[in-house]
């Protein structure tokens, strides 16, 4: 899958978690810092690219990513 | 500029900060980051408050801002709740914005330990790149008290009063039960300060700033655990000697594990928490066993003056506390005031005849308030009485409230202190309520009274000579031989000096030590025995043996050539059957020295006191009755006095039951020494003298045996 559509979809889903507007989320935004995330949220965020992409991620180190970027890199790592 | 400087000149920006960013706020009542901001503007702040927070527009109708840098005005203070993990990309926000100071809430860092350590490394960093002073993380946050800021910087419940005590935390949820428990007892606070990992604002930062303070007159402190010994001690003892202000403090973590598997009596006996209650004596430091006891003396010196004396005068509606109270003066070292005459005229005179007129007074159980009122005023008047308790059980009669209120009153024209116990709980309470709301402490047990009288007591006795901050005087040594003595056995891999080795060091700082030679066979023993003169002692020497007693390889007391000879061929003959392994370097011959009174020398090396003294009753018994006491080198004259007179066993040096006295400056003088060489020479890991032999007055003293780990 394209760098460029990971994006789109992890922006996408992003966005259902914290409903805001895709428009709103930088590439390098921070979960928290930027976009406010909750504990739960960082949770519910991991279940979710899961879904979009029909793939299972290790919990513990997909807590730990934190930003649009690394979420994008760490999932095409899975897909490739 | 050192760290030390840097956080002294932003303390006023985090305790009086003019404006104030919450960094992370949210509006979910019950969170932390919303609580933070609801406390804030609850305790009326007088400031300016800015939330932060990426999603929120306002907060408590406060407007919100995405990042700390869209802030126009300036900002004094930011108090960070966001989750560890962003908390530097706060910090350097903070930096570009010019904020100097933070209070990290958040917890997630050190305590956690993995990737919690980078993280406070990390904001740690991002601090000292931008000299920003912060106290955290992971604490409850701060309470400024004073009208004129008036700041809840934390998510404890509620505001305390205004008051004239600071308190230090290292626990965070300590402080909130803490809180709850002053506000029973009306206890009020200049300063409330959780200060969690210290990761960057210390306690000893903390209690300087307590010190300086003009709100703060008593410094109360819970730590878990001491980091930095030495400099805590350093700090007191500065802080109460220009200042005069007590430090209280609670010290949780009271069992001594790893104690039991040092190699020496020293080691052994010198437990973490003796050393840290020598240490806290040192320097003038008041340890309190719990929270009421802490809070009981704590109360003491914020409400009452400190005694120029310690005569005290008891009145009592009730015979039984009257009593109890007076064994607590005694046990407690104080003393029950005599009375004027003057005083017993009046008291004779005012007092109903049933009364007991002399110390403790007895006012009977149906005493209302004008006899309080005559036998407290007195007493107050009386030039030979220092202090005044008064204790009162509520019997039917008795006018709970006008007595209180008498009292508060009659302190108002007193300088001396009065304590107060109003015994029970429901029907006393309102009159407890008067004494406390004006400043007069109440104790629920006439115990706990006393034992707060004596800490201030002792306290101000401290505050009077300034003796336990003496000069430390230099002793005659040759440490560069001792350096040279443990280098080359390092360097050899040795774990103790053998008893050669052991006297040349010790001698090295004048210490007591009897010249001994080492004999390879019966005929050499005899040789160096006949030149020493009798009797004579025979002692094995080897590497390979601590305990020479465990393996028969001492004889004592041999008073002529033949039993020198047998006494070798024996000990050779015993070690060989005991420890077949070890290598034997010969057997020393020495002197045997006379009668004495047996005492033990020791030092141990604590991770964060550094070398600390050891004195007792010595001897093979030395753990079975445990009468020692430590001190954290270098010690000054007064601690090396009073180490060793607050032993039990001192009274036997000191002519207890017709004995000779003995020759105690010469302790003092080897304990001294002792002080020194454990200063100078840290390769040492633990010594023994064990027994010091103490010989009658002006007849000097001499090491009979002594080991040295290294």
């Amino acid at each position: 899958m394209e760098t460029i559509e990971v994006n789109e979809r992890v922006k996408k889903s992003i966005a259902n978690v914290l409903k805001i507007g895709t428009e709103s989320i930088a590439d390098d935004a921070n979960f928290i810092f930027d976009l406010g995330a909750d504990s739960l949220q960082s949770v519910l965020l991991v279940a979710s690219f899961e879904e979009e992409f029909d793939i299972e991620l290790d919990e513990d180190k997909a807590l730990n990513v934190q930003s649009v970027s690394d979420a994008v890199e760490f999932i095409q790592e899975y897909l490739d | 500029m050192s760290k030390s400087d840097i956080h002294k000149s932003n303390f006023n920006k985090i305790f009086y900060p003019k404006s104030i960013a919450i960094i992370g706020a949210n509006n979910v009542e019950g969170t932390v980051p919303y609580d933070i901001v609801a406390n804030i503007l609850k305790s009326n702040y007088k400031g300016i408050v800015y939330p932060v927070s990426p999603r929120e527009k306002s907060i408590l109708n406060i407007k919100a801002y995405k990042y700390v840098i869209d802030i126009e005005e300036p900002v004094d203070l930011a108090i960070v709740v966001f989750p560890s993990s962003v908390c530097n990309l706060v910090f350097e926000q903070m930096g570009q914005k010019g904020i100097k100071t933070a209070i990290i809430i958040s917890a997630g860092f050190k305590e956690v330990g993995g990737i919690g350590i980078e993280r406070e490394k990390q904001i740690k960093e991002i601090a000292d790149k931008y000299g920003i002073s912060f106290i955290g993380p992971n604490c409850l946050g701060v309470i400024n008290t004073d009208p004129s800021i008036s700041l809840n910087a934390s998510f404890a419940r509620n505001m305390p009063d205004e008051g004239n005590i600071g308190f230090l935390s290292q626990s965070g949820a300590l402080c909130t039960a803490v809180l709850d428990y002053a506000q029973s007892k009306n206890i009020g606070f200049s300063k409330f300060i959780s200060f969690g990992n210290k990761a960057d604002i210390s306690e000893i930062d903390l209690l300087y700033y307590l010190a300086d303070d003009p709100k703060t007159k008593v410094i109360l402190i819970y730590l878990e655990e001491i980091s930095e010994g030495k400099a805590l001690m350093a700090c007191a003892k500065d802080i109460i000697s220009k200042t005069g202000k007590p430090i209280l403090v609670i010290k949780s973590g009271r069992t001594n594990e790893g104690a039991a598997a040092a190699a020496s009596h020293t080691g052994s006996l010198a437990g973490s928490d003796e050393i840290c209650n020598a240490a806290f004596e040192q320097a003038g430091i008041i340890r309190c066993n719990d929270i009421m006891e802490m809070f009981d003396i704590a109360v003491a010196f914020a409400y009452q003056p400190i005694p120029e004396n310690n005569r005290v005068a008891i009145i009592t509606n009730a015979g039984g506390p009257g009593v109890l109270t007076t064994d607590a003066l005694i046990n407690d070292g104080q003393q029950l005031a005599a009375f004027s005459d003057e005083t017993t005229t009046i008291f004779r005179k005012e007092l109903p005849k049933t009364a007991n007129i002399k110390n403790p007074v007895d006012v009977i159980g149906d005493a209302r308030a004008d006899r309080y009122n005559i036998a407290v005023t007195e007493s107050l008047k009386d030039d030979n009485v220092d202090a005044v308790f008064v204790i009162l059980t509520p019997q039917s009669m008795t006018e709970i409230e006008t007595i209180a209120q008498e009292i508060v009153d009659v302190s108002k024209n007193s300088s001396k202190p009065i304590y107060t116990s109003f015994m029970g709980a429901v029907d006393v309470n309102e009159g407890i309520n008067i004494l406390e709301k004006n400043n007069i402490p109440n104790f629920m047990l006439p115990e706990s009274m006393s034992k707060a009288f004596a800490s201030v007591f002792k306290f101000g006795q401290l505050l009077a000579n300034n003796g336990a901050f003496q000069n430390i005087n230099k002793t005659k040594k040759n440490s560069k031989k001792a350096n040279n003595i443990l280098t080359e056995a390092l360097k050899d891999g040795k774990i103790f000096l053998t008893e050669d080795k052991t006297t040349e060091l010790l001698s090295c700082y004048d210490l007591p030590v009897l010249e001994s030679y080492v004999a390879n066979s019966a005929v050499e023993a005899v040789g160096f025995a006949e030149n020493i003169g009798y009797p004579i002692v025979l002692k094995i020497l080897s590497d390979d043996i601590v305990h020479k007693f465990d393996v028969k390889g001492v004889l004592l007391d041999l008073k002529s050539k033949d039993e020198v000879a047998h006494g070798f061929s024996s000990i050779i003959e015993n070690v060989a059957k005991l420890a077949p392994d070890a290598k034997i370097k010969g057997i020393l011959v020495r002197k045997m020295i006379p009668e004495g009174e047996e005492v033990i020398l020791g030092i141990k090396r604590d991770n964060s006191f550094g070398p600390v003294i050891m004195y007792g009753l010595g001897g093979i018994f030395v753990e079975v009755f445990r009468d020692i006491n430590f001190r954290v080198a270098p010690l000054s004259p007064s601690d090396i006095e009073s180490m060793v007179l607050e032993t039990k066993s001192s009274k036997l040096l000191l002519g207890a039951r017709g004995r000779n006295l003995k020759d105690v400056k010469s302790l003092y003088s080897c304990l001294a020494k002792l002080s020194e060489l454990a200063v100078d020479l840290p390769q040492i890991k633990e010594l023994d003298i064990n027994p010091l032999i103490l010989l009658d007055e002006n007849k000097g003293c001499y090491i009979a045996d002594a080991k040295i780990m290294l």
